[in-house]
């Protein structure tokens, strides 16, 4: 029984340890460090890390919390008391839900683009000697029945860009008819892209049965093979008619404990070099247009001809439109 | 008296201060003035109907195949058996994101029933560890003379058997439904986002629409679940049972023709349904361009294709092992005193009904959203006496309490089995009851600690939920950097994230031989064998 004793001592004081050494790390340096709240997918690089370092001195900590709805919600909830100094990557389907919670000192200001476009396999296409759609109108025809997998708006932030870009070109008369009109074609429906674009989709590395799939502008660059067929160019493209452009922002915190710094590092984010870096590590295009993109996004990433998204208020409309898309699609 | 209380001061103001508070501020953030509507909305019921028979089924699923595995993996001895238990355990504490990926490669199965394989599949171990572990054990006399008598061995084992393994099958039924009904990931990706039930609906209307209300609401039917599911399963067990007590002293019977019922099934559910999909996994890891290779493994010393990782695959793996250490610690001294002083208690009634509210007390996080319990750190730890929501601790802290439950139902059964009658009979010799600690009930309980201890790690080398929700920055573990690598295009990465998890299994189903193979001390069979 005494070793239990010691044990419980030991663990009170190992406790007390911890609670002292996580103290320390919250009020110690605060200025020499800023804190950016980012989406699971944000990237800085160790050289963009050290060039905000030497320009400024003071060291950027990523926190990463989440989707970006997650991440949204997340700084909702701690607006009295945010877990950083300023947020990047909240996109023009949550900025609303940002801005309506005042979370936000000054303005978004956009940080680069993304556009939500369906890809197709061109290996399929060719052996099947098919032409392969060039809009997304063309995915209820019946040639193409069974062919797409896409992923579920409740679930996947693709998904939910997906069916605001179907909103936007059929109008709010026409979206749900385009839906049932996909249902009777066989569309396949994924709960993640992860899923779908690994597993179900036929041009990729999972080999899946579907030769149709949402996924990114950008995807193409990387299916580009070292052999076979499509030697040196990608195995897939993407269909640049009816599209959703995601694009982010990053803004100041209200109530960050360090805004100049916040201010200093928004500042820094909008600019070479991190700019240039955007492309490679994140899988979207910078908004700044002198920036030049990888040479495998030039030939096989153009980003997409006829986009929608940005006249929606989509944050407003989500609900409504989610509980009318899985009456269409019938969820359980 | 008083003594006792502040011992148990230690593991009360743990699940205390770092569950049900965090827990309590979320509800109480989240609850508006009419919650309960939420309850009679037909998409919420629905969810809840879908969850509990899923679950049920699940279940019961488990437990026809399960019983069978307990006989033949447990009650009779063959070569190999070690390694199959080892193998069969590998599933339970993978995190469930590789689980929903391996189970994907088999889209020819309709979503439910998918679900319901992938589930079987997850809490198979569970049942035949908890089940065997008690058949191990069970006297085989009354069955040996039932077959002289000539009674068949079906009709001996439903007639005899069964009934005395009721507790045992009970109580794993609980364990496993209650996993059940709390899994997300797998409803997720195997449902297309198209199977709805209470987790699902939690995490939609907290990461989605910021409904903290109904998140808040169904936490609460969760805890009634989990309240519910103990309370019917103590009041049919009457005692707790343990996930595994083997006496390996006495010498099991080998497997032989007449088994072949038995055999046949564990036989299809081991290769079929655990050793087939772990190896259509590591065959995708062995995989690049087409080929076999090792390049997905060498690749994991880098960050991924276009450095998509903030640290490599090596350090999140130096992360995955330090968090385990710690919340292993913390999970095994806390849930080893929490045991002791359950079984200390005396056999009145109230006492035995304080002793099953403190035990379920612990057993609540289990079956809670990380969810909920994630955003509860957040409003509750941002400021105030503990702000410790930034620091990397609170992942083995939560991890820790996820493994709290597990421990406990390990350490506090054996404990009872070890029974009054050995410290009665002790201090009758005149021994004081440190003397009887040291010399009867630790040598026992070294074995038990020691099982925990491999279970509370595995436990948080596969977690998932409290880890991505908590995980910031350079703080990343195994499990985020799968997620991370798997949400990104390129082969590349998915080939790496294949890697890692081939890495997970072996770990896991390494760190299961060795617990297992710790045979029990000399001393130990002497008392277990003074006890008949």
């Amino acid at each position: 029984m005494f070793n239990l004793k010691k044990s419980v001592a030991l663990f009170a004081a190992a406790a007390l340890a911890t609670l002292s050494l996580a103290g320390c790390s919250l009020t110690g340096e605060i200025n020499k460090e800023v804190v950016v709240v980012t989406h699971d997918s944000v990237v800085f690089t160790d050289e963009v890390i050290a060039e905000f370092k030497k320009q400024t001195g003071i060291t950027i900590k990523q926190i990463k919390a989440g989707d970006v709805g997650a991440m949204t919600n997340k700084l909702v909830l701690t607006r009295e008391n945010p877990i950083g100094d300023l947020v990047y990557g909240i996109d023009n389907t949550f900025s609303p839900i940002a801005i309506e919670s005042e979370l936000i000192d000054g303005a978004l200001e956009p940080v680069s683009y993304g556009d939500v476009c369906l890809n197709y396999d061109k290996a399929w296409f060719a052996n099947n000697e098919l032409a392969a759609p060039v809009s997304i109108r063309d995915l209820t025809k019946p040639q193409f029945k069974g062919l797409t997998v896409v992923t579920n708006p409740n679930t996947s932030s693709p998904g939910m860009a997906f069916l605001a870009a179907t909103v936007s070109m059929f109008g709010s008369n026409g979206w749900e008819q385009y839906w049932r009109a996909l249902k009777t074609n066989d569309v396949k429906i994924s709960a993640s892209w992860e899923d779908a674009y690994f597993t179900d989709f036929s041009g990729s590395s999972g080999k899946g049965e579907y030769p149709i799939v949402l996924s990114y502008s950008s995807s193409p660059a990387y299916e580009v093979r070292d052999s076979g067929d499509f030697a040196g160019e990608s195995q897939t493209a993407s269909i640049l008619d009816g599209c959703f452009r995601q694009t982010e922002y990053v803004g100041v915190l209200n109530k960050a404990k360090n805004s100049d710094a916040a201010k200093k590092l928004a500042l820094f984010l909008l600019n070479d070099p991190f700019q240039s870096t955007i492309a490679e590590t994140m899988y979207v295009y910078p908004i700044l247009e002198s920036v030049e993109l990888p040479k495998d996004w030039q030939e096989f990433a153009p980003s997409a001809t006829n986009t929608f998204g940005d006249q929606l208020d989509i944050a407003a409309n989500r609900r409504d439109w989610l509980s009318k898309w899985s009456e269409i699609i019938d969820v359980n | 008296m008083p003594k006792k209380l502040l011992l148990w001061a230690a593991p009360l103001l743990f699940i205390g201060v770092l569950f049900y508070w965090p827990l309590l501020k979320i509800v109480e953030v989240g609850l508006s003035a009419n919650w309960y509507e939420i309850y009679f909305e037909s998409e919420t019921l629905e969810a809840i109907w879908f969850t509990i028979w899923q679950a049920a089924l699940s279940t019961l699923i488990a437990l026809l195949i399960g019983i069978p595995g307990a006989y033949v993996l447990y009650r009779k001895q063959f070569w190999g058996q070690r390694w199959m238990r080892a193998l069969i355990t590998v599933p339970l504490v993978l995190p469930t994101i590789v689980v929903a990926i391996v189970f994907s490669n088999f889209r020819w199965i309709p979503a439910i029933p998918l679900i319901l394989v992938a589930h079987v599949f997850v809490n198979y171990s569970l049942v035949v560890r908890t089940i065997g572990g008690v058949w191990s054990t069970m006297d085989n006399e009354t069955e040996e003379a039932a077959a002289l008598a000539g009674a068949g061995r079906l009709r001996t084992t439903l007639q005899i058997t069964l009934p005395q393994l009721k507790p045992a099958i009970v109580s794993s039924a609980a364990l496993t439904f209650l996993f059940c009904s709390s899994s997300y990931g797998i409803i997720l990706i195997l449902g297309d986002g198209l199977v709805q039930s209470v987790e699902t609906q939690i995490a939609a209307a907290a990461l989605q629409y910021l409904d903290l209300n109904k998140a808040a609401a169904l936490a609460l039917l969760q805890t009634l679940i989990t309240v519910v599911a103990f309370s019917v399963s103590e009041a049919i067990a009457k005692h707790p049972i343990g996930i595994e007590q083997v006496d390996e002293s006495t010498r099991k019977p080998m497997l032989d023709h007449r088994d072949w019922p038995a055999i046949t099934v564990t036989g299809l559910a081991v290769v079929a349904m655990i050793a087939l999909p772990l190896l259509v996994l590591l065959a995708k890891a062995f995989t690049f361009d087409g080929s076999f290779s090792l390049q997905n493994f060498l690749n994991l010393a880098g960050r991924g294709d276009r450095e998509l990782l903030n640290i490599s695959v090596w350090q999140a793996t130096l992360n995955t092992l330090r968090n385990v250490a710690i919340s292993a610690s913390i999970a095994v001294s806390l849930g080893a005193l929490v045991s002791y002083l359950l079984s200390r208690t005396h056999r009145t009634r109230r006492a035995r009904f304080s002793n099953r509210t403190l035990d379920v007390l612990f057993l609540i996080p289990i079956g809670i959203s990380s969810v909920v319990l994630g955003f509860g750190y957040l409003v509750t730890f941002g400021d105030g006496p503990l702000p410790i929501r930034a620091s990397w601790l609170v992942v083995p802290i939560v991890q820790a309490l996820m493994a709290l439950p597990l421990v406990i139902r390990l350490i506090y059964p054996a404990l009872l089995s070890i029974g009054t009658e050995h410290r009665e009979a002790a201090s009758l010799a005149g021994a004081n009851s440190r003397q009887t600690w040291w010399h009867i009930e630790s040598g026992i309980i070294r074995n038990v600690i020691l099982t925990a201890v491999g279970f509370a790690l595995i436990a948080g080398i596969g977690e998932f939920g409290a880890a991505s929700l908590l995980a910031f920055g350079d703080q990343a573990t195994l499990p985020t950097v799968l997620y991370a690598l798997i949400s990104r295009p390129g082969s590349t990465n998915y080939g790496m994230a294949m890697a890692v998890s081939a890495t997970l299994i072996t770990l896991t189903f390494t760190l299961v031989l060795a617990v297992s193979s710790q045979k029990p001390r000399r001393r130990v069979r002497g008392v277990l064998k003074s006890r008949r």
